[in-house]
């Protein structure tokens, strides 16, 4: 049994996933409580979906870009859980899980994460050789040089407004899809079938190994 | 007997300790973070990052350290308040994942009881008493300065605090001034040794609450002093150092011994960084009736022992309301 969770951002979600099914999955929009949420909403799922603690041998957890706290304190619970379990841990990107919603339907994709006032966190995705994934970093771009890459119809996904949905549809045209709200929501279904078939390929890592993916490094300014 | 899993993350130190009973120290591990050093004070966000890098594998060899397995320990406990939001998150969420899983306890700490009962800590048989109650407590750090009164266990009276900056603020900022390294307590304890404490007449603190603490003014006092000396030509840093002491030790200690005798306790008790200067403990022992507990220099700064052994009061104080979110501002009272 996989458990999954993810507090990359204020949309924290969290799932039960036995390889086969999704036996139980929450995503809430947490404001600044998604720590102290986690916990009661682990317990709720479990007991939902009639598993056993115990039961649990694997946590995939998202490891960013996203909120440098909400990242910590998904990881660290993560690796609190995989030490105490003796379960197996897997870090999994957060933009991953946002633009495997739309792995099937094979478009370019695109999720994109508040950084800051005028820049996003952002990666693309799409086919290549037959194989949907990440093509590229995961990295920082204002909208405008996000659209100067951007050279297929491409949809996208994540945390944004309808200000920067009409900013990208200015630039791009045609060329910009958007995923309707509901699609855009990270789910931690989705991380958790990622996480369970990296583990499966051998992809478990040491608790203290699984690192935020920060991207930028910490303002220097002394308290 | 009661084992407890402890770990501090709320400001600039990662500590881990296996605590039995609330007293004996099975290990106590704490990994500094060097990094402030360059910046000369701390950066939370760097503070939290390190937390989360070193935090594991912290957990495992202190473990390994006291001879235990995961299985032997009854509950987990961490901080959860006051201190840094992000570095806070990292060590209670951690020791939630831990205790969850594990199927044990979770205890949330208040670190300014931590820095309390750090006077129950003792690393080798045979235990030394325990303090008696009720007691008057000082806990002086970089982050607090707070004066209480500690009726029994877990039973705090806030009396005062600082109204502006922290005491060992106060030594980083003077050792700062004065070209010395961080953190300043130290510093300023080791070169004010060969100065003279009468050499300059500096303020003490005058604030309205009767036990509170105010050392803005002291720090303004000593900026204008070495900015005079610099013209004059070159400052005599031990001097200095050595007057700065006097004025923030004599403050502290007035009130401590004052509220000591007007509240007749029957212990004096310190807690937190300062409480490792030996001037400090000196001023207030001239000053009390009653004995002066202090921990050992290194339980007197942030660790792991000192949250298991807030922790195990917890649990014995029934029926208690355990803590379990974060809250950076959680007062001692
Ligand atoms: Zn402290």
């Amino acid at each position: 049994m996989l458990l999954a969770l993810d507090t990359s951002t204020t949309s924290a979600s969290v799932a039960l996933f036995d390889g086969r099914r999704l036996l139980a999955e929450q995503a809430w929009q947490a404001q600044r409580r998604q720590s102290a949420d986690l916990f009661p909403t682990i317990e709720r799922l479990l007991a939902l979906s009639g598993t056993a603690l115990s039961a649990v041998d694997q946590v995939a957890v998202a490891t960013g870009p996203g909120s440098f706290s909400g990242l910590r304190a998904g990881i660290a619970a993560a690796q609190g859980l995989a030490r105490g379990g003796g379960a197996a841990l897997v870090g999994v990107p957060t933009l991953d899980v946002l633009a495997y919603a739309h792995a099937a339907c094979g478009m370019a994709t695109c999720p994109l994460l508040p950084a800051g006032r005028t820049e996003w966190y952002a990666a693309f995705y799409g086919l290549r050789h037959g194989t949907w994934g990440r093509q590229g970093e995961i990295g920082i771009r204002t909208l405008e040089a996000l659209c100067e890459e951007t050279t297929t119809d491409t949809l996208f996904t994540g945390e944004f407004d309808v200000a920067v949905e009409t900013t990208l549809r200015e630039l791009l045209g045609s060329k910009a899809a958007f995923a309707p709200p509901a699609a855009r929501l990270r789910r931690a279904g989705y991380l958790a079938q990622l996480g369970w078939d990296q583990i499966a390929a051998g992809g478990a890592t040491a608790p203290a190994d699984v690192e935020p993916l920060y991207v930028r490094p910490p303002a220097i300014r002394t308290r | 007997m009661t084992t407890i899993l402890s770990i501090e993350t709320s400001c600039d130190e990662t500590g881990v300790a296996v605590i039995d009973d609330g007293r004996r120290i099975r290990a106590n591990l704490v990994a500094s973070q060097a990094a402030h050093v360059t910046t000369g004070g701390i950066v939370p966000e760097v503070a939290a990052r390190e937390h989360l890098r070193v935090l594991d594998p912290l957990v495992s060899r202190s473990l390994a350290a006291s001879g235990l397995s995961l299985r032997e320990v009854d509950a987990v406990a961490a901080t959860v308040g006051p201190g840094l939001m992000g570095c806070l998150l990292v060590g209670a969420n951690y020791a939630r994942g831990l205790a969850f899983a594990a199927g044990l306890r979770f205890v949330g700490v208040n670190h300014l009881e931590g820095h309390v009962y750090a006077n129950w800590l003792y690393e080798s048989d045979p235990a030394p008493a325990e303090p008696e109650l009720p007691a008057v407590v000082l806990v002086v750090s970089g982050a607090h300065s707070d004066l209480a009164l500690m009726e029994d266990h877990r039973r705090f009276r806030r009396l005062g605090r600082t109204i502006d900056d922290a005491a060992g603020e106060a030594f980083d900022k003077v050792a700062r001034l004065l070209g010395l390294g961080f953190p300043g307590g130290p510093e300023i304890e080791r070169v004010a040794r060969t100065g003279d404490p009468t050499a300059y007449p500096l303020p003490r603190a005058v604030v309205p609450g009767r036990y509170d603490f105010s050392f803005s003014g002291l720090k303004t006092a000593v900026l204008r002093l070495v900015r005079a000396l610099e013209r004059a030509g070159e400052i005599p840093v031990a001097d200095v150092a050595a007057s700065f002491q006097r004025a923030i030790t004599e403050s502290l200690a007035e009130k401590t011994a004052r509220a000591a005798a007007e509240h007749r306790v029957r212990t004096v008790m310190l807690g937190g960084g300062v409480a490792a200067n030996g001037p400090l403990r000196a001023e207030i022992e001239r000053r009390i009736a009653q004995p002066l507990r202090v921990p050992t220099p290194r339980l007197c700064t942030d660790n792991g022992a000192m949250i298991g052994a807030a922790a195990f009061r917890a649990l014995s104080d029934v029926p208690s309301e355990l803590l379990e979110d974060v809250r950076p501002d959680l007062p001692l009272a």
